[in-house]
């Protein structure tokens, strides 16, 4: 809300006064004062937590599970079958995510 | 295409993005820099290294602005807190009334708008620190005295106090100068 208009020739005074002021070179001075940017750190860290937690994932999944002798037990969606499947497939798509969104922040 | 406020600052906030930075100083380097002149009664270096600082300190602490609030006054809360802790930092910084507001005007003259206004300017370094910012902030830059109060950090009571009593002194000396002041 901004304050009511008036008829005050002082208020339209105060209006009226040239209070601009060019810039003059002062965004460049305070950009060069800004903080170094580190552009690889986010995606490093994105990156490298994507890995860790795609390797985890590989070490704990039941690899001999993924393919049990008798596969049909897969086709009859056997939750013991279809559960080291659901974890590889996490695995993976997290892994692509990360990736994906590592490429779209260096963009 | 221009970006709207929102939009830089959430682009500065997701990916430290200097340019959209930038274009925020751009922005508001000329009200917060004649804000800070005003305030240091017409010293022009020490009202840019405050902004300097008062930017820099923007950017730190972007992610601490609501956008329930106006960016400007957001940014003229910070502004008004460096010139507070400059004060504190430099005795000799005239925030209240160290540097001697200027003289009385000997007698009404007829008023030409070009020199009223220079006046105002001269009449403006006359109040008050407080007054002067209540003023400058509410009669300038077009905040309303809830905003001002936030960015001044006090009472609205205060504030419209403060207007009122600044206006007055303003008023005074711009009648005693000029017969016609209202109607220049």
């Amino acid at each position: 809300m901004n304050p009511p208009e008036t008829n005050d020739p002082l208020d339209a005074l105060l209006r009226a006064q040239d209070t601009h002021v060019e810039d003059g070179g002062f965004t460049t001075r305070v950009l060069a004062a800004l903080p170094r940017r580190r552009p690889w750190l986010r995606p490093t860290l994105l990156l490298g937590a994507t890995v860790i937690v795609a390797m985890l994932a590989a070490w704990w999944l039941p690899w001999e599970n993924l393919f049990p002798l008798g596969s049909p037990a897969l086709l009859l969606l056997s939750p013991k079958a279809l559960l080291p499947w659901l974890l590889l497939i996490a695995a993976v798509s997290s892994l692509v995510t990360g990736a994906m969104a590592v490429f779209r922040w260096e963009d | 295409m221009s970006f709207t406020d929102a939009d830089l600052i959430a682009r500065v906030l997701s990916c430290e993005d200097h340019h959209a930075f930038g274009e925020l100083v751009r922005r508001y380097q000329s009200p917060v820099r004649a804000f800070l002149t005003r305030m240091t009664r017409g010293d022009s270096h020490l009202a840019n290294d405050l902004a300097q600082e008062t930017f820099l300190k923007a950017w730190h602490k972007l992610g601490t602005y609501r956008g329930g609030a106006r960016f400007s006054a957001w940014l003229f809360g910070i502004a008004y807190n460096e010139l507070r802790m400059a004060g504190r930092r430099r005795k000799e910084l005239a925030l209240e009334d160290m540097v001697e507001p200027p003289p009385e005007p000997e007698g009404p003259a007829a008023a030409s708008g070009s020199q009223l206004r220079l006046d105002l300017a001269e009449a403006l370094k006359a109040l008050s620190a407080d007054e002067r910012a209540a003023v400058i902030l509410c009669g300038q830059n077009g905040l309303s005295h809830e905003e001002a109060a936030q960015v001044l950090d006090c009472p609205l009571g205060t504030v419209k106090t403060n207007i009122l009593r600044g206006k007055e002194k303003l008023r005074r000396r711009l009648s005693s100068a000029y017969k016609n002041y209202e109607s220049a």
